[in-house]
């Protein structure tokens, strides 16, 4: 299968990037897009040329290292699925399938397709963290959880931090992203006694570096973990509790 | 864990090449301009309905709808004399107005900067979400138009304006097909507001129930549908000749 890709690039930071055409002829269509974005690589390099820079790690969909918007989509055309489990046989021979890193303010341009994705750790270093004893483990049935809440609970920890949802956002947010901690925390018996702290200073730094949320819905149709678009009304819902309430719990 | 927003505790050259970490916080806050987005939309819903009732008078009468516009200006008494309780509501939607236009207007300008450069592409079906701001500042333009053609009775007001002669008044002003036009297009760009912003009231005042969200879901769009055909079935029942005055 034939596909040109038209790829962005970027040296660093502070250039001045631009899309670059190649050719895949030997394109196959159990290929991952990373797989494709390997092929091409390897092809640069036999040319002498610098390879293109993307990150990746798992290649299972469980780490959220990999992240580039696929013709303006975040990860690639099919929905809730992150990059390297989207595959060739979404296009057809001679498609141009334009590659380029996530996109919003929030992420700058490092080099090619990577994006600094910081200001989403400095989000958990405000507070999507527990307080907990370190050493010994504890008993196992000290502190019950029924059954519903751990799954509730997992459904919203099952982020795995990629910022597909910024990219998506029209508005640069990461309501999906702060909502889905905010939530998973407060569902827990060690998360909720820091719930209300949590909120006043997870979501004060979401605003410090993304933008405000208008619900349109486009995050929780990219994100690979399939968090639920509740998560954010999560965002508002939490910082008006502690609001209203005051304490830190 | 503080209360302070936390920065980046490493000097990696990388992000602060490109982007200090360490943005001011946005004053006010983002989440209290949504909330008094939502709170101020609710007030305006809730007006909207309220004063459709009222219109829909019209189909009953002069002689009706002249008797609850006067019934409107002396609401509440003798609890409240005169007018006092139509000036206090003024009031409140005098300054609701201005909190609504002035926290829609600081959000976009805040999610424009935060998109940067690279325009998203129009993925989700949700038309009214990324429309808002041009609805409303549409709106905004009509309910300055409305209130001298009907209230005030100056400018755009059609000639032969009577200050208690609220039937007449629409009558005539929906004569002129160029208003009755209008009236009507910006009905359909309120309902297409409204069915997005009520959606999102449920998710500004934190709103995360399944069945809680579904119904606002459907109620949006319901409300939407029905304050559009029933407010736009007024001006074309002028122009077709259904109604007028006596
Ligand atoms: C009769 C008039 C109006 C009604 C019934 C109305 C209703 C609403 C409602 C219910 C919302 C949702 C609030 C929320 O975010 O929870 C909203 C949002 C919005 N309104 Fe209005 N509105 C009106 C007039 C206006 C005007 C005059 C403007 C002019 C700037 C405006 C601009 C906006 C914007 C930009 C939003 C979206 C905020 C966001 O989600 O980012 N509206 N409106
Ligand atoms: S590489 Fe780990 S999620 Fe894609």
């Amino acid at each position: 299968m034939r596909l040109i890709l038209e790829v962005w690039r970027q040296a660093s930071p502070q250039a001045q990037g631009h899309f670059e055409p190649y050719e895949i002829a030997d394109a196959r269509e159990e290929m991952s897009l990373l797989e494709l974005l390997d092929r091409l690589n390897h092809q640069l390099i036999e040319a002498n040329q610098d390879p293109v820079a993307f990150e990746s790690d798992c290649r299972e969909g469980i780490c959220g290292t990999c992240g580039i918007d696929v013709n303006g989509t975040p990860h690639g055309p099919e929905d809730n699925v992150p990059a390297c489990g989207q595959h060739v046989r979404s296009f057809h021979d001679g498609d141009t399938v334009r590659i380029e890193p996530f996109r919003a303010a929030g992420f700058t341009i490092i080099r090619d397709l990577i994006v600094d994705r910081t200001g989403l750790d400095r989000i958990i270093q405000a507070g999507g963290t527990v307080a907990v004893d370190a050493g010994t483990a504890m008993d196992a049935d000290s502190v019950l959880v029924t059954h519903e809440q751990s799954e509730q609970a997992l459904d919203f920890a099952a982020c795995i931090g990629c910022g597909a949802c910024v990219s998506a956002c029209p508005n640069g947010a990461a309501y999906l992203f702060t909502g889905a901690k905010l939530k998973h925390l407060s569902l827990m018996p060690h998360g909720r006694m820091e719930r209300g702290k949590r909120a006043v200073s997870m979501v004060a730094q979401m605003e410090h570096e993304f933008g405000p949320c208008s619900q349109i819905g486009e995050c929780a149709l990219a994100c690979p973990a399939g968090v639920p678009l509740s998560a954010i009304a999560t965002v508002n819902a939490e910082r008006l509790r502690a609001m209203l309430r005051h304490r830190d719990n | 864990m503080s209360s302070e927003t936390t920065y980046r505790p490493d000097a990696d050259p990388i992000p602060s090449a490109a982007r200090p970490a360490a943005t001011p916080a946005p004053f006010p806050p983002t989440w209290a301009l949504k909330v008094t987005m939502a709170v101020t939309g609710s007030i305006f819903v809730a007006f909207i309905l309220f004063h459709l009732a009222g219109n829909l008078k019209v189909y009953i009468g002069a002689e009706d709808f002249n008797h609850y516009a006067e019934w409107l200006r002396h609401l509440l008494n003798p609890l409240i004399p005169g007018s006092g309780f139509l000036w206090a509501f003024r009031a409140v939607m005098a300054i609701s107005l201005v909190l609504h236009v002035y926290s829609g207007i600081t959000l976009w300008v805040r999610a424009r900067r935060a998109r940067g450069a690279h325009a998203r592409r129009f993925l989700v079906r949700r038309l009214g979400s990324r429309t808002m701001i041009w609805t409303g500042l549409i709106v905004l333009c009509f309910i300055v138009f409305h209130i001298l053609d009907l209230t005030v009775g100056k400018i755009v007001a059609a000639p032969g304006f009577a200050p208690d002669d609220a039937y007449s008044n629409l009558i005539h002003s929906f004569e002129r097909p160029a208003v009755a036009l209008f009236y009507g297009l910006t009905m359909a760009l309120i309902a297409v507001h409204i069915s997005h912003g009520i959606w999102s009231v449920v998710n500004d005042l934190g709103g995360t129930g399944t069945r809680l969200r579904a119904v606002v879901f459907a109620l949006a769009g319901a409300i939407a549908v029905v304050v559009a055909v029933a407010n736009l079935s007024i001006p074309i029942a002028v122009q077709l000749g259904f109604l007028t005055v006596g």
